[in-house]
C-alpha cells in the first residue's frame, strides 16, 4: 500500500533538482511541487480513463474515491482493459518528465 | 523562475481542462463527492490515519498482522543488541515499503524501546505522520544564520549548501546567537512531508510550532544503525520516490559516504522533558566495539 495506488509508478527523475536550483525559497519550491504534483494526478487519471472501457469508469471511480491508495485499482485497471496500466502509467510520467524538463528552454 | 513557473502553472491548467474535457462525467463524479484532484494526497492520508479503511489494508498488507509473532517471543537476547535488532525487524517489517497499520507500529514501538532504549512513538500527543516507513534521501546543509556558507560546515562537504533555508527559516538571528545547541539541530536535522498532512493547512499555527525541531527517532531497516534527528525542514516532494530526508551527518551515520537512498523508520522521541541528545544511538553492549559493520 502507498498514499496513492500510482504514486510507485510517478517518480520524476531530475525535475525536483531543477525546481531547487531555480528557487532558493521554500514556499516557491513547495508552490511549484504542488503544480507539479497536481499535473500528475490529472495525468495519470486521464491515462487510467482513456484505456479503461467506458463501462466500467464509474466503478473504478467508486473504488478510487473509497480507497486511493489501494494497489488493487492497478489489477483492476489491468484486468478490465486488457492492458500492462504500468507499463503504460510509467510511459506516460516519462513523457511529463521530458517535457517538465525542457519547459523553461526556448524550444518550448 | 518566473518563466518556469509561469510555463508550469499553464501546464497545470492545461492538464486540468484537458482532463475536464475528456472525461466531463468523471470530473462531475468527483467534484460531486467534494474530491478536488490538487488534494488528492491529503485525502487519501487522511482517509489512512482515520482508520476509515482497516479492511482494505489487511487485503493489500503483504502480511497476515494477525498472525506475527508478540515482540517479545521473537527478541533473542543472547544476540549482539543490534543483529538482534536487525533479525526482528526482518521479521516485523513487510517486504515493501508501505505505510504500516497501527498494529505494526505499536510493535516495533516495544523493540525500540526494548533495544535501542529510546521511547519512541508513531502518534505522539495525537500528531501522526503520513508514514513512518519509507525512504529517505540525502539533503544538503542548511543556513544556520545569515551569512553562514559551506565552509563552517565540515567535515561533510560534498553535499554542498542549501541556497534557501529551511521549513522553519535561520537556526539562530546571527552567528553570536547560535548555540551549541542549535549547532547540533541543524547538524542532526531531518526531513519530512508536513507539507501532506490532511490538517497541515487547517490547524496552523499550532503545528507549524509543534513539529519545529521536533525529535525523531531514525532507523535503518537494513543495517539497524539509529539516530536521535531535529526536524528542520518540510519535503521531499512525493513524486520523488522519498519520504524523507537527513542532513550530510544524518545520512553518513545511517549508511555511510555513498548512502543517498534507502528504507527507514521514522518516529517521534518521547522526550518531554529534553533528556535524549541528538545524534547517534550506539545500542550495543560491547565495551571499545563499534556498532556491527553490516
Amino acid at each position: 500500500m502507498t498514499m496513492l495506488f500510482y504514486d510507485k509508478l510517478t517518480v520524476l527523475k531530475g525535475v525536483d533538482k531543477k525546481i531547487k536550483k531555480l528557487t532558493p525559497v521554500n514556499d516557491e519550491r513547495q508552490e511549484l511541487w504542488q503544480m507539479v504534483e497536481e499535473i500528475i494526478h490529472h495525468k495519470v487519471l486521464g491515462c487510467c480513463l482513456t484505456h479503461l472501457p467506458n463501462e466500467h469508469h464509474h466503478e473504478f471511480l467508486e473504488m478510487f474515491h473509497a480507497r486511493p491508495h489501494d494497489i488493487k485499482l492497478l489489477e483492476y485497471l489491468d484486468t478490465k482493459s486488457k492492458k500492462n496500466m504500468k507499463k503504460i502509467i510509467k510511459e506516460e510520467i516519462k513523457n511529463l518528465t521530458k517535457d517538465l524538463l525542457l519547459l523553461d528552454s526556448h524550444k518550448v | 523562475m518566473y518563466d518556469f513557473r509561469t510555463k508550469l502553472k499553464l501546464k497545470s491548467i492545461e492538464a486540468q481542462s484537458d482532463f475536464k474535457k475528456n472525461f466531463p462525467e468523471a470530473h462531475q463524479f468527483l467534484l460531486g463527492k467534494g474530491l478536488e484532484l490538487k488534494n488528492l494526497r491529503q485525502y487519501s492520508a487522511k482517509l489512512i490515519s482515520a482508520g476509515a479503511i482497516t479492511g482494505s489494508l489487511l487485503l493489500t498488507s503483504p502480511v497476515n498482522i494477525n498472525q506475527l509473532p508478540a515482540p517479545i517471543e521473537i527478541n533473542n537476547k543472547n544476540l549482539i543488541p543490534q543483529e538482534n535488532f536487525i533479525n526482528i525487524l526482518q521479521k516485523l517489517l513487510p517486504s515493501e515499503v508501505r505505510p504500516l497499520a497501527r498494529d505494526e507500529e505499536k510493535r516495533l514501538e516495544v523493540i525500540i524501546s526494548d533495544i535501542l532504549k529510546i521511547k519512541s512513538k508513531a502518534t505522539l500527543e495525537g500528531e501522526h505522520l503520513n508514514t513512518v516507513y519509507g525512504y529517505i534521501g540525502a539533503e544538503q546543509h542548511l543556513k544556520r544564520y545569515p551569512g553562514d556558507v559551506l565552509e563552517n560546515h565540515g567535515p561533510y562537504y560534498k553535499e554542498g549548501i542549501a541556497p534557501g533555508l529551511g521549513a522553519w527559516g535561520y537556526f539562530a538571528k546571527s552567528k553570536t546567537d547560535l548555540t551549541s545547541t542549535l549547532e547540533e539541530t541543524e547538524k542532526w536535522y531531518s526531513v519530512v512531508q508536513t507539507l501532506y498532512l490532511p490538517d497541515w493547512n487547517s490547524r496552523q499555527p499550532y503545528l507549524r510550532d509543534w513539529y519545529k525541531h521536533r525529535k525523531l527517532l531514525i532507523v535503518n531497516t537494513i543495517n539497524g544503525n539509529a539516530i536521535v534527528t531535529a526536524l528542520a525542514d518540510s519535503g521531499p516532494a512525493a513524486w520523488t520516490g522519498k519520504h524523507f530526508g537527513g542532513s550530510p551527518e544524518v545520512m553518513e551515520y545511517l549508511g555511510g559516504a555513498r548512502y543517498k537512498k534507502g528504507a527507514v523508520l521514522v518516529f517521534f522521541v518521547d522526550d518531554p522533558e529534553n533528556k535524549i541528545k541528538l545524534g547517534p544511538v550506539v545500542y550495543n553492549d560491547l565495551s571499545g566495539k563499534d556498532l556491527l559493520k553490516i
